[in-house]
């Protein structure tokens, strides 16, 4: 086997190696309801990554999604009393108009996605702020749980979160692997002019690619917000550096074309083993971000295919 | 003084360069031609320490040397004038000449413009250009881009011991007569300070410079003539290797095309900057070969065709009507089909399999309310593996992993079963082998038995001549002559060449 061979199985290794590691500190990582409760706590975060997923699988990036869900708990918070749940509408039509405003602005003004998102997402921050008026709004515990008690329910010990995640990885799956749209983000990941030569609409997967990082975003932000009953212009930092880790050490390169939604589930939780992990060996919690940026370095710089970068800037 | 010895060169499937050798004398001007894909690229490349030759030894006075980098060759007085001009526009002349080698002026941290500048008027005396060095390199014409490209490499002089060979890639290829006759004299009397190697697809100004001139065939050097002993014919022949065979280009399968409908309808159409006035109908079943040097508009028409460049004027209908938004999409849509030169970029996707490669361009074809139904993608590249020979393992492989032509059977593959029938073949052989060629040929053939439309830009003149039922010769975006080319009744090289320079 060589090394280019055993690549695509390096996260799962990576994730089989973590596990044991962990494990083999701290046996009670080991069990059936810690890994379950592990699990279900990432929820969200899964479901911005999985979004994070399109938008990199074609070779873009979203750097807007932590501030579309920060916009979305603050919404989701304060319309609340007024749309019960068709809140969670609004919320999911608000995250994709942003991720399709970036994706035009990238395609048709030629702003790089990097910017355009970063753009969105201080727009959507300021949104966030001015709905909030810069407080931390807490949602009325009655209406909450008459429209959204299902979300965090628990049947036959497999919590309602997890259902969620699951069917949202196999809208997701199926959407990259059997659909016309899906091969089509393939397409533009691994060979734009090729595509275009072929005569597919690439302005417009660009744009819809967007769009889903936005609306998977927004439906994080609506967890969040229903998990922690309230909203606030903050409730999301610190997600949007762990959902781009989790892509790439999943094995989704940044210039795209490879990988997907299924790699992105085994980065999650190779994201969630090392999280925990650092709560074990009682590395401070202020390290966190500084680890998981070393991560994201080793990470890219390990994965990125160079024969189709031949510039960096 | 320069001097290559059995100079090998191997790229995955590709012997570039075979036991190639090569001297150079001082002040000599030596040529170099051959067809696209003969290695001249490759042993230039080798010259200038971009490759690193596989065996044999480059010496200069007889030491031994190996270039890891361009640079390093420079260091030896090897400078090459590049073909796309390698000039920094935004940069003014004087950076440019001396870009990479700023230290010599720098006083106490900052660079002495006056003294960079001084520097500069006298490297581009050396070439005869008058203008001023702090000048932006935009503003000055193509000509005079290509003097100060010359200037920069015989900074050379200054800063190494030792004698100077200089590189020329086509130089004249964009130049007005009047500039070539003034870059070969510069040229002629620089021999005093230099050696050069001039590269050219135009015979005759290789033949009218150069004292000697190295003919190159397939990675060989297959003659060595010297300027007194030189014809075009005989070098021409030794640059094709054959009398050209009719039955390689399948001329015996070439059959009259129905000229009483028209597929595409080009009424003085022009493109600003590309090409002007250009008019002629696509029949079915007609091979339209566009033919004229790099940059005569050819590849702008096939663009056109395809949707990609808007006209500026005239008229361009396709299939009975014009585009009413000119792109790609509606192009295909009409069944359009392109095989782009560059076919590991724009012909296939690297990085997808056989089969989604082949339904790319139809995937609704495939596909139930978005739903793509793979099996029946499978089937029909099985299909096509099988019709066209595709040497693959299995519908699977990455088709960036497949060699040149079998890539090439899978672009073209995508098209037909769609169903296209305007078929625009961009240098459809470029760097393949001969078999490859040979089956790109009967496809060719295939298709516009088929009563497909075909508008193609050879590799080679010969192909040109070969494959086409007519021949548009183009200069300079214009319209030259108009050859009929039945078979048995073929315009020669020369009737082409005539008009295309």
């Amino acid at each position: 086997m060589r090394f280019e061979n055993l690549k695509p199985y390096f996260p799962w290794i990576t994730l089989v190696a973590l596990v044991l590691l962990v494990g083999a500190f701290n046996p009670s990582f080991l069990s059936l309801s810690s890994m379950v409760s592990l699990v279900a706590d990432i929820v969200p975060l899964f479901i911005m990554a999985l979004g994070m997923t399109f938008a990199i699988y074609i070779g873009g990036i979203d750097l807007s999604m932590q501030q579309v869900a920060n916009l979305v708990t603050v919404v989701a918070t304060v319309y609340l009393m007024q749309f019960g749940v068709f809140v969670g509408l609004i919320c999911v039509a608000a995250g994709f108009l942003i991720g399709a405003a970036s994706g035009w602005i990238t395609t048709r003004q030629f702003v790089p996605s990097f910017v355009a998102t970063l753009a969105m997402g201080f727009i959507a921050l300021s949104g966030a702020r001015f709905l909030s008026g810069e407080r931390a709004l807490s949602m009325n515990a009655e209406a909450r749980d008459a429209s959204f008690a299902w979300m965090f329910g628990n049947t036959g010990g497999v919590p309602h979160e997890m259902v969620i995640a699951g069917v949202l990885l196999a809208l997701a799956w199926f959407l990259q692997t059997r659909t016309t749209f899906g091969r089509a983000l393939k397409a533009v990941g691994s060979g734009e002019l090729a595509a275009i030569s072929s005569g597919l609409n690439v302005d417009r997967i660009k744009i819809l690619a967007f769009a889903l990082s936005g609306t998977f975003a927004a439906i994080a932000g609506l967890m969040f917000s229903v998990k922690l009953s309230g909203g606030d212009a903050n409730l999301a930092n610190g997600f949007l550096i762990l959902a781009i880790v989790a892509v790439l050490v999943g094995g989704t390169p940044l210039t795209g074309g490879v990988g997907g939604v299924i790699n992105t589930l085994v980065g999650t939780l190779i994201v969630v083993v090392i999280r925990s992990a650092m709560v074990y060996l009682e590395i401070d919690a202020t390290m966190q971000q500084m680890v998981f940026g070393v991560i994201l370095i080793v990470a890219i710089a390990l994965t990125i295919d160079r024969s189709k970068m031949r510039i960096v800037k | 003084m320069y001097q290559l010895k059995k100079v090998d060169k191997k790229f995955p499937g590709v012997h570039a360069l075979k036991a190639v050798d090569f001297t150079i004398g001082r002040g000599e001007i030596v040529g170099l031609v051959g067809e696209n894909g003969a290695g001249k690229s490759t042993l230039m490349k080798v010259i200038y320490g971009a490759y690193q030759p596989d065996g044999g030894t480059v010496t200069i006075d007889g030491k031994t040397v190996r270039f890891q980098n361009p640079r390093q060759a420079m260091e030896h007085g090897i400078g090459m004038v590049f073909q796309e001009q390698s000039l920094i526009t935004n940069l003014t002349v004087m950076e440019n000449v001396f870009l990479g080698f700023e230290q010599q002026f720098v006083r106490f941290g900052v660079i002495d413009w006056k003294a960079m500048a001084a520097a500069a008027r006298h490297q581009l005396q050396k070439v005869k250009l008058d203008i001023d060095p702090a000048m932006t390199t935009a503003k000055l014409s193509f000509a005079q881009r290509q003097l100060v490209e010359l200037a920069k490499v015989l900074t050379l002089e200054e800063r190494i011991d030792g004698d100077l060979v200089i590189l020329l890639d086509e130089p004249t290829s964009v130049l007005a007569k009047e500039e070539v006759e003034l870059l070969f004299s510069l040229v002629r009397e620089l021999t005093s300070r230099a050696s050069f190697i001039f590269v050219s697809h135009r015979i005759d100004e290789v033949l009218e410079l150069s004292d000697r001139i190295y003919v190159m065939k397939d990675g060989e050097v297959v003659d060595v003539v010297d300027h007194d002993a030189a014809e075009v014919d005989a070098i021409q022949r030794k640059m094709v290797g054959r009398d050209v065979d009719k039955e390689y280009y399948r001329e015996q399968k070439q059959k009259p095309f129905d000229p009483s409908s028209a597929l595409v309808r080009f009424d003085a159409v022009s493109v600003a900057g590309n090409y002007q006035n250009i008019s002629f109908d696509l029949h079915p079943g007609e091979v339209l070969c566009l033919v004229g040097t790099e940059g005569s508009g050819r590849e702008a028409i096939l663009r056109t065709i395809f949707g990609l460049e808007k006209p500026s004027s005239g008229s361009v209908i396709v299939k009975g009507s014009p585009y009413s938004k000119a792109t790609a999409r509606a192009a295909v849509e009409r069944g359009v089909g392109y095989v782009p030169r560059e076919r590991k970029i724009e012909g296939i996707v690297n990085g997808m399999n056989v089969y989604e490669n082949m339904t790319l361009s139809q995937m609704a074809n495939y596909a139930s309310n978005g739903v793509l139904k793979i099996a029946e993608e499978k089937a029909l590249a099985r299909q096509w593996i099988e019709r066209l020979s595709i040497k693959t393992p299995d519908v699977y492989k990455d088709c960036g992993g497949l060699s040149g032509g079998n890539q090439q059977k899978v672009v073209l593959a995508k098209w037909r079963s769609g169903g296209s029938d305007v078929i625009l073949l961009d240098h459809p052989t470029r760097g393949l082998d001969i078999g490859a060629k040979e089956d790109v040929y009967d496809m060719v053939r295939e298709m516009s038995d088929a009563g497909a439309g075909i508008v193609l830009v050879a590799d080679t003149l010969e192909e040109a001549i070969g494959l086409s039922h007519t021949i548009i010769v183009l200069k300079d975006g214009v319209f030259q002559k108009r050859f009929d080319g039945s078979p048995g009744d073929k315009p020669s090289l020369f009737d082409l060449v005539h008009h295309m320079i």
